[in-house]
């Protein structure tokens, strides 16, 4: 039982830091129609620069650099390289596969910089635990839920209660009638982009820390796993993404932790388990959990 | 009309330039062959027969390490150290009169760019003392079985045995866990009947480790419990759910250093304090600068078929203060000590060689396979006439030290663990 109790923390302490990965996903679709597959490495820049930066500045001097360089990359990078592709669909498919050269190029650099190294981001929680009745928990994972809680919770008022959440969500609803109503939607989506960009270097913190060893080269794989979590919650969701990330998160903590009672799926099962949950939930509601059933004129 | 009479024109036209690029093609290919072949094999150079990569004045060695990949750290501290072993030696004359030159290649863990950069040295050298990467030494096995290279691979699967060219050096990944569960019945009090974990990687390192510690655990009594993990996992907070749920008396880990860092940093904070103990890859001397330091130091042993870099072997410490002198600010980790030794055992095989009148790449091997007793005073003797048994059967056990140079220092002095003859004998 307590085992039990230990990975339903465990995975909804992992399933907060996809959300967070997952939400940058969610509000890059919903502002540009792109999808960032150079979110894991903007996941590992963020980290990086930590790791470089805490020896100097501390590490909540270095942590909110890196949150400010990474959001100002990923602000960057859509204004300067992707908007100059236009804005509709047929440009955001063209420009989901830039950001894959992107993600090479970012990568590859930082996996030289990297090397075989193990980075310590030097994070206040160490690996100190604390005690809940039966179940001992990392502290870093406590901090993942409560910050990942609040970051998400701000995320969504940005987006009910800002101009700037307004017309985003006007611009996911309808491209043309929003630039028409005189929304800009180049900065909505400079704007989104650098959002997911500071959630990313954010993220990296949490996957580097305690029950990790700290930040690798490939840190920013992990962030593939959030893919699933936002597919499944429905692609253009927020609300979707946290709860499909919460979902993945314990799917992959409870199979993994119980493999030994689940055997009989097969060894190495934890890994496939993500993808086995989104294609069920897909097969059910194609959409996604909290997608929007897309409208079709006949 | 115009079109039907078009066609076959086209179709004739086409033809022929298929057959004008055959043709190129066989005269490239025969240009090719000829300048391989023709020039090198069977030549004699004063009395010497000589083949690819040995000429009057220099003897050519090949490395496919990885310097960009995820064994960068690895990677250059092999080639640095047999660069080093190449200097000291044409410092005292270099062997057979000629000088050592050791063309390095990276990879970067990629087995295309491994196998586009084999083919680019292969012809102009004539042994590859470093190839870095179980899918590397796999993809390769065939073109190097056929070149008759001798090749010392950096990956212990029993799966590299049995090829007359390959020699992996020292111990096996599954002889080593036959140690380590030896190891934790006679110093850990494991008795029969209890469980252990073994953690490994997908692949043959993993694969050929639990080969070994569940052949030694039945042995012993003891019950194992395997969770296959991948590279990209570091947070290994589940699987010590796992281990926990099952009872488990001791782990074995066979995986990176970051997967060794966060079990046993992970196990600790929850109270799981059992003895774990890693394959030689599990560890690298980063590891005692993480927060999972003093749970390393307090729970972890490595077995490995060489000793600790800070041991007192009068080799290792002569190697360890020349390696420091030439490069100050690299680390100094098992890399090191097992390129420098494969580096010397390299140059034993070639002297052999030359003192039997020949430095082709048959001789080499022929050589090389003489070796009933190859010691470098660097770690155990090793026997390299049985092409099917591992070089080397003893291990040692190391224990984690910060303080101590590379991280790590002998816990335990080489020795051959009972069982493993049988063990030999029954695969």
């Amino acid at each position: 039982m307590t085992g039990f109790l230990d990975n339903v923390l465990g995975g909804l302490a992992l399933g907060a830091v996809y959300a967070l990965v997952a939400l940058g996903f969610v509000v890059i679709f919903k502002a540009s129609g792109v999808l960032n597959f150079a979110h894991g490495s903007l996941l590992l820049l963020g980290g990086y620069l930590v790791a470089v930066l805490h020896d100097d500045l501390g590490f909540a001097g270095a942590l909110a650099l890196a949150v400010l360089a990474t959001a100002a990359l990923a602000g960057a990078l859509d204004r300067f390289l992707l908007q100059r592709g236009g804005q509709d669909a047929h440009a955001a498919h063209v420009q989901t596969i830039v950001t894959i050269g992107v993600d090479i190029v970012l990568l590859t650099d930082l996996a030289r910089r990297i090397g075989g190294d193990l980075l310590t981001l030097g994070d206040p929680w160490g690996d100190a635990v604390t005690e809940l009745g039966p179940v001992t928990v990392a502290d870093s994972r406590l901090a993942a839920i409560v910050v990942s809680a609040v970051v998400i919770g701000g995320v969504f008022a940005l987006f009910r209660f800002t101009s700037w959440g307004l017309s985003l969500r006007a611009a996911a609803e309808d491209l043309e009638a929003a630039a028409l109503m005189g929304v800009r939607l180049g900065r909505v989506r400079a704007g989104a982009w650098c959002l997911a960009g500071a959630l990313a270097a954010l993220a990296a913190v949490f996957l580097a820390a305690f029950p990790a060893p700290g930040l690798e080269r490939t840190t920013g794989q992990i962030a593939l796993n959030a893919f699933p979590a936002a597919i499944l919650g429905g692609l253009a969701s927020p609300a979707g993404a946290l709860a499909g990330s919460l979902i993945i998160g314990l799917t992959e903590a409870l199979v993994v932790g119980h493999q030994s009672e689940l055997h009989v799926l097969g060894e190495g099962f934890g890994d496939v388990a993500p993808y086995a949950v989104m294609l069920l939930v897909l097969l059910v509601r194609p959409t996604g959990l909290f997608g929007a059933k897309g409208t079709a004129r006949v | 009309m115009n079109t039907t009479h078009s066609r076959p024109r086209t179709r004739h036209r086409t033809a022929g330039t298929v057959l004008a690029g055959t043709l190129a093609l066989l005269l490239a290919a025969t240009g090719c062959s000829s300048k391989a072949d023709g020039g090198d094999d069977g030549r004699t150079d004063g009395g010497l027969r000589t083949g690819p990569g040995v000429d009057a004045k220099t003897i050519r060695l090949g490395a496919l390490t990885d310097l960009t990949g995820p064994y960068a750290t690895l990677g250059k501290s092999i080639v640095q150290a047999q660069q080093m072993w190449a200097e000291e030696t044409n410092a005292r004359g270099g062997i057979c009169d000629r000088k050592i030159e050791i063309v390095v290649k990276d990879h970067g863990y990629d087995v295309q760019k491994a196998v586009t950069a084999y083919a680019d040295i292969a012809p102009d050298v004539v042994a590859l003392p470093q190839v870095i990467g179980s899918p590397v030494v796999a993809a390769l096995l065939d073109d190097i079985e056929r070149a008759g290279m001798l090749t010392f691979p950096q990956a212990w699967a029993a799966s590299l045995l049995g090829k007359d060219a390959i020699q992996v050096l020292g111990t096996t990944y599954d002889v080593d866990m036959i140690a380590a569960v030896e190891f934790l019945t006679r110093t850990k009090g494991l008795k029969k009947g209890d469980t252990v974990g073994h953690v490994y990687f997908e692949g043959d390192y993993g694969a050929n480790a639990l080969e070994g510690s569940t052949w030694a655990a039945k042995r012993a009594g003891l019950k194992v419990t395997g969770l296959k993990i991948k590279a990209t996992d570091t947070d290994l907070s589940a699987q010590v759910s796992a281990l926990r749920a099952e009872g488990v008396k001791a782990v074995l880990i066979s995986a990176g250093p970051a997967q060794t860092a966060s079990l046993v940093g992970v196990a600790a904070s929850r109270g799981l304090r059992v003895p774990v103990v890693s394959s030689a890859p599990g560890f690298a001397p980063q590891l005692m600068k993480t927060p999972a330091a003093p749970a390393l130091a307090a729970l972890l042993n490595v077995v490995s078929a060489a000793p600790a870099v800070s041991s007192d072997l009068p080799g290792v410490k002569r190697m360890v203060a020349s390696y420091r002198k030439k490069y100050p600010d690299s680390p100094v980790d098992s890399g090191v000590l097992s390129g420098y030794n494969a580096a010397q055992l390299m140059g034993a095989d070639l002297e052999k060689a030359c003192e039997a009148g020949g430095l082709t790449r048959e001789d080499v091997v022929t050589a090389h396979r003489s070796q009933k007793n190859a010691d470098t005073g660097l770690g155990t003797a090793q026997d390299f006439s049985d092409v099917d048994r591992p070089a080397s059967v003893e291990t040692y056990v190391l224990k984690p030290d910060a303080e101590a140079v590379g991280g790590v220092v002998n816990a335990e002095e080489a020795h051959t663990v009972p069982g493993v003859e049988e063990y030999l004998s029954a695969r």
